[in-house]
């Protein structure tokens, strides 16, 4: 299956959004887990066109590295400069 | 002070950007004599402590000087070595796995010469800029992380522990005295950044508290789910507490389940576990990496906690001193300390290093503890 | 004149060892003369303000940095290091100070120039303090403030041709030791590679899409001196197939005490004359050396240890059919104890000239599995453990072989699939009890 992909990178903004309320990081298995059928590289690109796009940032602890929606989020607030 | 831009435009990030560039091909930085032999050196030979020299089958020669630094450097120092490289080697320098520094020459007096200059050179406070040796069968530079200066779950500070335990083995390091190679290496808490647990004496920092709760901000400055996805041991659940007549969403922590590895409080501000009285050093020994006559090995916890005693870890250093005395009188030519451990046998190291053994070095972590028990009947009084 | 007393830090001036303490101190005068008259982009006196902090940690034995979410750079996943003081109040000078880190030239070979090049940038934008260089092999600068993240990278990139490194679930920065450059030991151009694959997988190393971590390092030989063995995700260690060449006259030199052996390593104790029966020959491993006035190595029974070739550098030298051996899942104890890297191929042949593709494949191979079936924050050393070295085989497409165990299993727990067994597992009941009564 071909990934329609605008449509595809919404289904993720959705998923980011409708989990808004109790978390805003997410790891990128949990995006694989949207697309069942794609490979990994291809579900990849979809974030990496995201950062691009600024609609997502990464997030990370030093040794694990996160995806999340720009803007949300407690800690960037937190520390005064999102 | 006036922002000076570099060029990049913050409003459009992607313009004129470069990326996924990687590092500087190694071979610009390449002296002539090294590229001129490259893949085609014949042998090697340690003139002296800190001296090596390289032939290749063309019969060209190289000497290498190599000394030691702090790791931590500042741009004023790289600078001076730059001078250096300038003025002996044209201008090339080389760094070490362990965080020593390599000069490249031509002849073995401009060595003997240059390995003169640097070991003449202080600093105001006395301590060497850059002490030369590292080689062969002594003690080489300690690779370490952090601590103090710049992490933020270290147990310990890593530059102090390193500079007062070099002080102490310094000897070990200009000369070539000991048995075999020692490599002592430095990591501030159990996630080990420094990877030590393959080193001949290993120097870690350890937490011994559970993290402490900031049940009110808690909520306001972490994630919880991601909180409690951080602990490896399953110990962190979201919880909700009454204070001061209001309820706040926040954790709660299984403390007995607690392995103090601080990777909670990576995710979370409001869960600190730094404690002045929890926190120390355990010493591990005997790990080794290389292949040579026996297996790669892990190192083994030895001393299960010494306190932090800043600035110069007095308690922790003579321990140190003592193994490495002890192994250095008593082992064969070419056995590494674990090798020499392992054939007099772990209850006579504890014995000859006066080391005292207790519960705490007893494995009970998961499946891998069965190994280290004893399974025989072979033992010594 | 220092900003704060520091009387704890103080004394680790003294000392024969380097002072870490001398050389901030140093910075701090640097940057408060200000010879060169630049106009710092992060305050002035970090430093000082760093040795501050440091000694409030030696007074009270905690220490006080938090950890912050910043990742770098626009559009990479690591590189930098969020770092934020706790007294931001008492120390403003290093209230936010992130780590960034840039990528090392292979081996570590530098010119004064390029060294230079970092310092200026660093010196500008940053505290002028650095570590070289940190654990994974970065060169690493110590502290600056958000603004300045993007125009160091931006120097860095147009101005140097130097990328960041890797930090968070990605490839890590790769690390090799010095290889062919300066060690007759290398099986193979251990530089070269490292270099091919840090280019090939760059998107790998700036955007995360691991389950964790994954590093890669390259021995050499088997000495090991980055450690690959212990500390890399998958490890390139140099071996060969052919025979030791040996040299008898030089040999006879080592014998009969004109070459020191062990290229001198042991010069500063006096260890006796040399005797290489007890010295080589009853060392050797696998027994598979003997000395009768002429040294024989029955290399079939060889386990390449090194050791005879370390002690007699001049007499003894690798064989020629080079290679490299690959092992898999190294890490550091976290969590169920420490791990060596366990060997998935006894020997590969690294060939530059079809660009590594049997590397890569093996390498792809691999990533593919980890992705698909490792668990957040799992190393692959941890899923190996978990679903088993023959899962792993079987996904990196590799043979099974006898050299991949220490021994055989203990037990007999056999998973046996359907299609291992003649006439597979469906069977009829009826056709039992032909034979069978119930």
């Amino acid at each position: 299956m071909a990934l329609d992909n605008e449509a595809a990178k919404a289904e993720i903004i959705k998923f980011c959004e409708e989990k808004s309320k109790s978390k805003s990081k997410f790891y990128f298995n949990d995006f694989t887990k949207l697309f069942p059928d794609e490979k990994a590289r291809a579900v990849k690109k979809l974030l990496t066109e995201l950062v691009q796009e600024e609609k997502m940032v990464f997030w990370s602890s030093g040794s694990t590295t996160m995806y999340g929606l720009a803007g949300a989020g407690k800690q960037a607030a937190s520390e005064g400069e999102a | 002070m006036a922002f000076i831009s570099s060029g990049y435009n913050p409003a459009k990030p992607m313009e004129g950007r470069i990326s996924d560039i990687g590092p500087r091909h190694f071979g610009e930085y390449l002296p002539p004599v090294i590229k001129d032999n490259f893949g085609k050196w014949k042998y090697h030979e340690i003139i002296e402590s800190g001296i090596l020299m390289h032939v290749a089958e063309s019969g060209a020669k190289t000497y290498t000087v190599r000394a030691g630094t702090a790791r931590l450097m500042s741009v004023t120092h790289i600078r001076e070595i730059c001078d250096i490289a300038d003025k002996y080697c044209g201008g090339y320098v080389r760094f070490t796995t362990r965080n020593n520094l390599e000069f490249q020459v031509e002849t073995e007096e401009m060595a003997k010469e240059l390995k003169t200059y640097l070991n003449d050179q202080k600093f105001p406070g006395g301590a060497h800029k850059y002490p030369v040796g590292g080689t062969g069968a002594g003690v080489t530079n300690i690779v370490h992380t952090q601590g103090w200066v710049h992490c933020h779950t270290p147990a310990t500070d890593a530059s102090g522990t390193v500079k007062s335990t070099m002080d102490v083995v310094f000897d070990d390091f200009q000369s070539m005295k000991l048995p075999a190679p020692v490599r002592i290496s430095m990591a501030c808490c159990l996630n080990m950044c420094g990877a030590v647990h393959c080193s001949d004496i290993a120097i870690l920092g350890i937490h011994r508290k559970p993290p402490i709760l900031d049940h009110k901000y808690l909520d306001n400055l972490c994630e919880i789910p991601l909180a409690v996805a951080a602990c490896p041991t399953g110990a962190v659940r979201p919880s909700k507490i009454e204070l001061d007549g209001e309820t706040y969403k926040t954790v709660a922590v299984k403390q007995e389940r607690c392995m103090f590895c601080g990777n909670c409080y990576t995710m979370c501000p409001s869960m600190p576990l730094a404690d002045k009285d929890g926190d120390g050093i355990a010493i591990m020994v005997g790990g080794k990496i290389s292949n040579r006559l026996t297996k790669p090995a892990f190192s083994k916890v030895v001393v299960p906690f010494i306190p932090n005693e800043p600035p110069r870890w007095p308690t922790m250093t003579k321990v140190i001193k003592k193994i490495l005395d002890t192994y250095s009188a008593d082992a064969n030519k070419y056995e590494r300390l674990g090798d020499w451990a392992a054939r007099i046998g772990w209850e006579r190291f504890f014995e000859k290093c006066e080391l005292p053994f207790s519960e705490h070095l007893i494995d009970d972590f998961r499946d891998p503890a069965y190994y280290t028990w004893r399974q025989t009947t072979q033992f010594k009084w | 004149m220092a900003k704060h007393k520091t009387p704890m830090l103080d004394q680790l001036e003294s000392g024969p060892w380097p002072s870490f303490v001398s050389d901030i101190k140093q910075e701090a005068d640097s940057r408060a003369k200000n010879e060169k008259g630049l106009d710092y982009q992060i305050p002035v006196d970090c430093p000082d303000d760093l040795l501050g902090v440091l000694e409030m940690s030696y007074e009270d034995g905690e220490t006080h940095w938090k950890h912050g979410g910043i990742v770098g750079v626009f559009g990479y996943g690591g590189g930098v290091i969020g770092r934020y003081c706790d007294q931001p109040e008492k120390f403003p000078g290093v209230a936010h100070f992130h780590t960034v880190r840039v990528a090392q030239p292979n081996g570590k070979w530098y010119n004064s120039q390029l060294l230079r090049s970092l310092c200026d940038i660093w010196e500008l934008r940053g505290s002028g303090l650095t570590n070289m260089h940190g654990a994974t092999g970065d060169i690493v600068f110590l502290g600056t403030t958000t603004p300045q993240l993007e125009e160091i990278f931006w120097e860095l990139t147009h101005d140097l041709d130097i990328d960041l490194g890797g930090s968070g679930s990605n490839l890590r920065t790769p690390a090799t030791c010095l290889g062919q450059s300066r060690c007759e030991y290398a099986c193979y151009d251990t530089q070269e590679l490292c270099y091919n694959l840090t280019q090939e997988y760059q998107d790998e190393l700036h955007r995360p899409a691991f389950p964790y971590k994954f590093k890669f390092k390259f021995d050499g030989c088997p000495n090991g001196c980055v450690a690959a063995i212990a500390r890399s995700d998958l490890s390139f260690i140099g071996t060969w197939k052919d025979e030791i060449k040996i040299d008898q006259e030089a040999v006879a030199a080592y014998v009969g005490g004109e070459i020191a052996p062990n290229a001198g390593a042991h010069a500063d104790r006096d260890w006796g004359a040399f005797d290489i029966q007890k010295e080589v020959v009853d060392l050797c491993p696998s027994k598979c050396i003997s000395y009768d006035g002429k040294l024989t190595i029955d290399n079939k029974e060889c386990v390449r240890c090194m050791h005879c070739i370390n002690t007699m550098p001049q007499a003894l030298r690798v064989g020629d059919e080079r290679g490299c051996t690959i092992l898999c899942g190294a890490k550091a104890p976290i969590l169920d104890g420490p791990q060596m890297g366990s060997l998935l191929v006894p020997f590969m042949e690294v060939n530059k000239d079809d660009d590594y593709q049997e590397i890569k494949d093996l390498i792809e191979n691999i990533w593919d599995w980890w992705m698909e079936e490792g668990k957040n924050r799992e190393r692959i050393g941890e899923t190996m453990k978990r679903l088993g070295m023959s899962a792993l085989i079987d996904a990196a497409g590799v043979p099974v072989d006898a050299r991949q165990v220490q021994e055989p299993r203990h037990n007999p727990y056999i998973f046996w699939k359907a299609e291992d067994v003649k006439g597979g597992w469906d069977r009829d009941i009826n056709e039992f009890r032909t034979r069978h009564q119930r």
